[in-house]
């Protein structure tokens, strides 16, 4: 090989940064304490906000004396809900299904309350700890109401109204129907019916929610520092409520410490501290406590699902009756409404599973707590939760091994695109591959071993497993179906390469944990033929970034990593025309690569990428004819046909179980998944790794317990229990990859995908963990002590 | 969650603290690692008007042997307490149950006079003072006094320390109570507060004396197993009469928390945790 020729071979085979596990380069950021988030920002003559909360679950406000408040020292204003409602609409957030009932969240509430921690009105000061002197000062007067606490009692005839305009208290009311499930219960070899509940919990990030606003009356802007997943919809939702032009209002969401869906949303507080700030005319900032994100950020996941479950002798679950309920507490959420876990858990209840016969009926209802939103996996934790407990049951009832059962009733691989019975199209996947892969990587026959051990010695070891498929990505045509006012249709992206030939990528999107600076930057350097180093990604800031949706529903890797790809393949059509002509050659035979661009097959027939970046902008007459001068493009990508691409995965799980206490320890974890191409695997695992974390917490501790006035009892840390490092065990993630047809580069989403999980896998080993006892049915999420002690109570009288 | 404002001081000497609890006495709260107030003043659920951080009283943090004694002054840290040598050796049970406090930042932070005077029937120490006989010694205006650890805890968050006292040392029988000795604890999760913590020192064979079982977390505030004792006192140690003897505790746990929605739950978890320690106490005692 000539030395020519080598070089050429090199240059041209610059190792495809897509797919590599390369490093996350925003860490060394986070990890030195440099990163900037809201709190750290402080403008000069800043004032600070402190809420006044509703201590009443349900009443009618008769009074609010702000007298003491106002007139202590270091207080700027005190402003309650009455003159709020003057100053900015309340939060609609309306769906198109046709039994839908609307709800008005105001930014302060005004006449009435509707659950314990809405603000009621907001004391200004010099700083939060004056603040907070002058809010125990404000005196509202409530003239109780019946409160509304639970499912239960939002459902039963004769229950006081939320809201007076409603007939009964559900948001909305669906049913949906498909195929023969009369037909399949009628010619079942047995029907089970099975009651399952999860209960009410959340995302708790580490950040607290936070905003600062700032006025100019010189020219009418507003400024929002957010910590928010969704800047441009807090935007133009912020216009809507203040009426202003959203030309004027500017959101800037820097670094966002985690946000797992519950930050995806506008808040009434965000809407106050921007109307504080017009009206005083100084900049306001709120830092949320603690007390108030449990009290009153958003709450999600509570599901209680009632089956009819028809099966054959062989394991075959042929149809399916579903009856689910969802708490979604007082308001309807902007901009997801309050119909997102009711038509999400209709729509994937069926899961990975060929069941053909389907009918459900599913009611979103009102109840005076915290509202309801998307945390992580929205509405599928529970989904999975039931269908993967039903088939455990199949399973018991015919005699069959778990494992088994799912096998028969896994949509195979020959039937992909799948359509689902309730439309949903899969389009590709690896159900049983990733089934039996978890069982060989997690070592199933070890873990089988172990427990057998265990039992000799009187312990109590389970196996369980899970399997999921996840929508992700999903675009116009899904949003469209669930009748959403706001179709999250694409993301969007601006490649810029600079006169150095370095390059600024701004996205719609937010990164807020999920790597999208090493991401993306790997997609883009991809198509320039330049180092991940001389890309920078940046987001966040309405004024410089092209509107789109934002980080939610495991989107962004496809939609805005895909709008990069193809911003950059525009500037890299370009960078080709101007090295053609440059160079005199074909702009066919031009290849990028090492920072070059080079005649393919002779290395030495080459100009720098950075040379060509510098004559774009400053040698315009070095240009191609007709070319412009700004080497620059934008591309919005929404993955058509938008019915989403479907990600999955299985869990296996080992745990022990103490009969006498109901403590349950993880021993060993496993997930084999597959998100079609993974953009960087390491990611992937981190991603894997943070999901399983958050769904072991809502399986076994973390809980919100409204008692039946309505008073949230869980309002610390004390009480709302998280997982901590000592209470995961090392997570083993494998992976597979089967591409997506519907994507760039065949990438799936897979954000959410590892919180879906171990809710049902983990329930599951503990009820195989009990069998020595008797065959019992865990149907309640999380699995707290007492309530593990009430199972082995039930499974011993199984058996007798 | 900021705090109400409050007057600070910061003395460096017991009789500049006795000073300032003569003069502001009701109004003031003592500062020590800071691990409960701080989080109730920042409730709001605390407010007091003055704060007198112990912090700069050198002299209130010591771990000593005293005549067959073991002193722990009140501003020792909970992990100096577990990682103690002489700890280990004169009061394995102390040492035991203080490696369960919280977490290490708690552990490095919080003190064993802080966590005495808060008297949370669900901390470790408290269960540890009652179950070992331990002595608090606390000053006042009138001087020294001791109170048996029985008879300091009054209730929920409540001692019998008068707002004018301090609380000085805690004096552990330094035999460690006879060779057998276990602390168990269940808790939701690691480092969380104990649902319920049974303490045994528990002599082998024949003998008695020194025999104590202590039961946290169930109740208003930590208390002997009495019932157990007393089954247990004759020194014998069959599998059959410790079965006895959990169960005791059980039943007494049912009673100490009445009125609780998971007492059932609590009493069954006492009397199997009761169980678990007398085996490890036995254990230990090499029988």
């Amino acid at each position: 090989m000539s030395e020519t020729q080598a070089e050429t071979q090199a240059a041209t085979q610059q190792p495809k940064l897509l797919g590599a596990r390369v490093t996350r380069v925003e860490d060394p950021r986070f990890l030195t304490g440099n990163g900037r988030y809201v709190d750290d920002i402080a403008l000069p003559g800043m004032l600070h906000v402190a809420f006044v909360r509703s201590t009443m679950a349900h009443a009618d406000i008769t009074g609010v004396n702000v007298e003491a408040a106002a007139s202590h020292p270091g207080v700027h204003a005190v402003v309650t809900g009455a003159e709020m409602a003057g100053e900015a609409k309340p939060i609609t957030c309306d769906s198109l299904v046709p039994t839908w009932q609307a709800t008005e969240y105001p930014a302060l509430a005004h006449e009435r309350v509707r659950f314990v921690g809405e603000a009621v009105a907001a004391v200004v000061a010099d700083d939060r700890y004056i603040a907070e002197d002058a809010s125990e000062l404000v005196r509202v007067e409530y003239s109780a109401r019946e409160p509304v606490a639970s499912i239960e009692a939002a459902i039963r005839d004769g229950a006081p109204r939320l809201h007076d305009s409603w007939e009964d208290n559900f948001f909305v009311k669906r049913h949906f129907n498909g195929g023969d499930v009369e037909g399949a219960m009628a010619e079942a070899d047995g029907v089970l019916e099975l009651d399952l509940v999860s209960h009410r919990h959340s995302g708790i990030p580490l950040e607290c929610r936070g905003c600062i606003a700032d006025y100019n009356r010189g020219d009418n802007t507003l400024t929002l520092w957010t910590s928010t997943q969704i800047p441009h919809l807090v935007r133009t939702g912020l216009a809507d409520v203040l009426e202003m032009p959203e030309n004027s209002i500017r959101v800037i969401a820097p670094e966002v410490g985690g946000g797992y869906g519950i930050k995806g949303h506008l808040f009434p507080e965000e809407i106050a501290v921007a109307v504080l700030a017009r009206k005083l005319g100084r900049a306001v900032k709120w830092i949320e406590d603690r007390r108030e994100h449990l009290l009153a950020c958003i709450h999600a996941r509570e599901h209680h699902h009632r089956l009819q479950v028809a099966y054959k002798q062989d394991g075959t679950v042929t149809g399916i009756k579903a009856l689910l309920y969802v708490d979604c507490g007082a308001y309807s959420v902007y901009p997801w409404t309050s119909t997102m876990d009711t038509g999400m858990a209709l729509g994937i209840l069926p899961g990975p599973y060929r069941i053909r016969n389907y009918e459900c009926e599913a009611y979103s209802v009102t109840t005076n707590k915290c509202p309801l939103g998307p945390y992580r996996g929205v509405a599928r934790p529970a989904a999975c939760f039931s269908i993967e407990r039903a088939m455990d049951e199949v399973a018991h009832a015919v005699g069959l091994d778990p494992f088994e059962v799912r096998r028969r009733n896994l949509v195979r691989d020959d039937e992909f695109p799948y359509e689902s019975v309730t439309g949903l199209i899969y389009d590709s996947g690896s159900f049983h591959e990733a089934l039996e892969k978890v069982c060989r990587d997690g070592d199933l026959e070890g873990m089988r071993r172990l427990q057998e051990e265990a039992r000799a010695e009187g312990r109590y070891l389970g196996i369980g497993f899970s399997c999921y498929t996840e929508q992700t990505a999903h675009t116009t045509n899904e949003f469209i179906k669930r009748g959403v006012p706001i179709i999250f249709g694409y993301d969007t992206a601006i490649v810029r390469m600079d006169p150095s030939g370095t390059v600024l990528v701004h996205v719609s999107t937010h990164s807020h944990g999920q790597g999208h600076e090493t991401t993306y930057a790997q997609v883009v350097a991809d198509q320039l033929g330049i180092p991940l180093e001389s890309v920078k990604v940046a987001f966040g800031d309405t004024a410089a970034t092209p509107y789109g949706h934002g980080t939610f529903a495991s989107r962004s890797a496809v939609l805005a990593g895909g709008a990069s790809l193809r911003a950059a393949q525009k500037v890299a059509e370009m960078l080709v025309r101007f090295a053609a002509e440059h160079l005199e050659a074909d702009p066919g035979d031009i290849e990028l690569a090492q920072g070059k661009a080079f005649v393919r097959g002779s290395a030495s027939r080459g100009v720098e990428i950075a040379d060509l970046a510098r004559w774009a902008y400053h040698r315009p007459e070095k240009l191609p004819d007709g070319m412009e001068p700004v080497l620059e493009a934008v591309s919005s990508y929404d993955a058509d046909p938008g019915t989403g691409t479907f990600a999955n995965a299985a869990h296996l799980v080992l745990v022990e179980v103490d009969p006498e206490t109901g403590g349950v320890k993880l021993l060993r974890y496993a997930v084999t998944e597959d998100c079609g191409r993974m953009i960087n695997p390491l990611i992937v695992d981190g991603q894997v790794h943070g999901g399983v974390a958050q769904g072991i917490g809502g399986a076994l501790l973390e809980e919100f317990v409204y008692d039946e006035n309505g008073q949230l009892l869980t309002t610390t840390f004390l009480d709302y229990l998280l997982p901590g490092a000592t209470d995961i065990p090392k997570i083993e993630v494998t992976h597979l990859e089967t591409l997506s047809p519907f994507t760039l580069e065949g990438i799936k989403g897979m954000g959410e995908g590892g919180a879906i999980g171990p809710g049902p896998a983990v329930a599951s080993a503990v009820a195989d963990a009990l069998s020595p006892f008797g065959h019992v049915f865990v149907n309640e999420l999380p699995l707290t002590p007492e309530r593990v002690r009430k199972f082995v109570q039930q499974a011993t009288g199984n058996a007798a | 969650m900021k705090p109400p404002p409050f007057e600070y001081f910061s003395p460096t000497s017991v009789d500049e603290c006795l000073t300032l609890l003569a003069e502001h006495g009701e109004d003031a709260k003592l500062l020590a690692g800071g691990q409960s107030l701080v989080p109730l003043m920042n409730l709001r659920l605390a407010a007091p008007e003055v704060l007198i951080d112990l912090n700069g009283v050198d002299e209130l943090a010591r771990i000593d042997r005293d005549d067959g004694e073991l002193v722990i002054g009140a501003m020792t840290r909970h992990r100096d307490v577990a990682s103690s040598e002489l700890v280990r050796e004169a009061c394995p049970l102390l040492a035991e149950a203080a490696a369960l406090i919280g977490y290490p930042a708690i552990r490095n932070r919080g003190t064993m006079g802080g966590s005495l005077s808060h008297a949370d029937p669900a901390a470790e120490l408290p269960c540890v003072t009652t179950t070992l006989d331990a002595e608090m010694v606390v000053v006042g205006p009138g001087g020294r006094r001791s109170i048996p650890a029985r008879d300091f805890f009054a209730g929920h968050f409540t001692t019998v320390l008068e707002p004018s006292e301090l609380l000085l040392e805690v004096r552990f029988p330094a035999h460690g109570g006879g060779p057998g000795w276990s602390f168990h604890e269940f808790s939701r999760k690691s480092g969380d507060f104990a649902l319920v913590a049974v303490a045994v020192q528990l002599p082998g064979d024949g003998a008695s004396a020194g025999l104590a079982i202590g039961v946290g977390g169930v109740g208003d505030r930590p208390w002997r197993a009495d019932a157990a004792e007393g089954l247990l006192a004759g020194g014998q140690r069959g599998d059959e009469l410790l079965q006895q003897a959990a169960d005791a505790v059980g039943a007494q746990a049912r009673e100490h928390g009445e009125g609780h929605a998971d007492n059932d739950y609590r009493g069954h978890v006492a009397a199997t945790l009761a169980r678990r320690a007398f085996a490890t106490a036995l254990e230990r005692t090499g029988r």
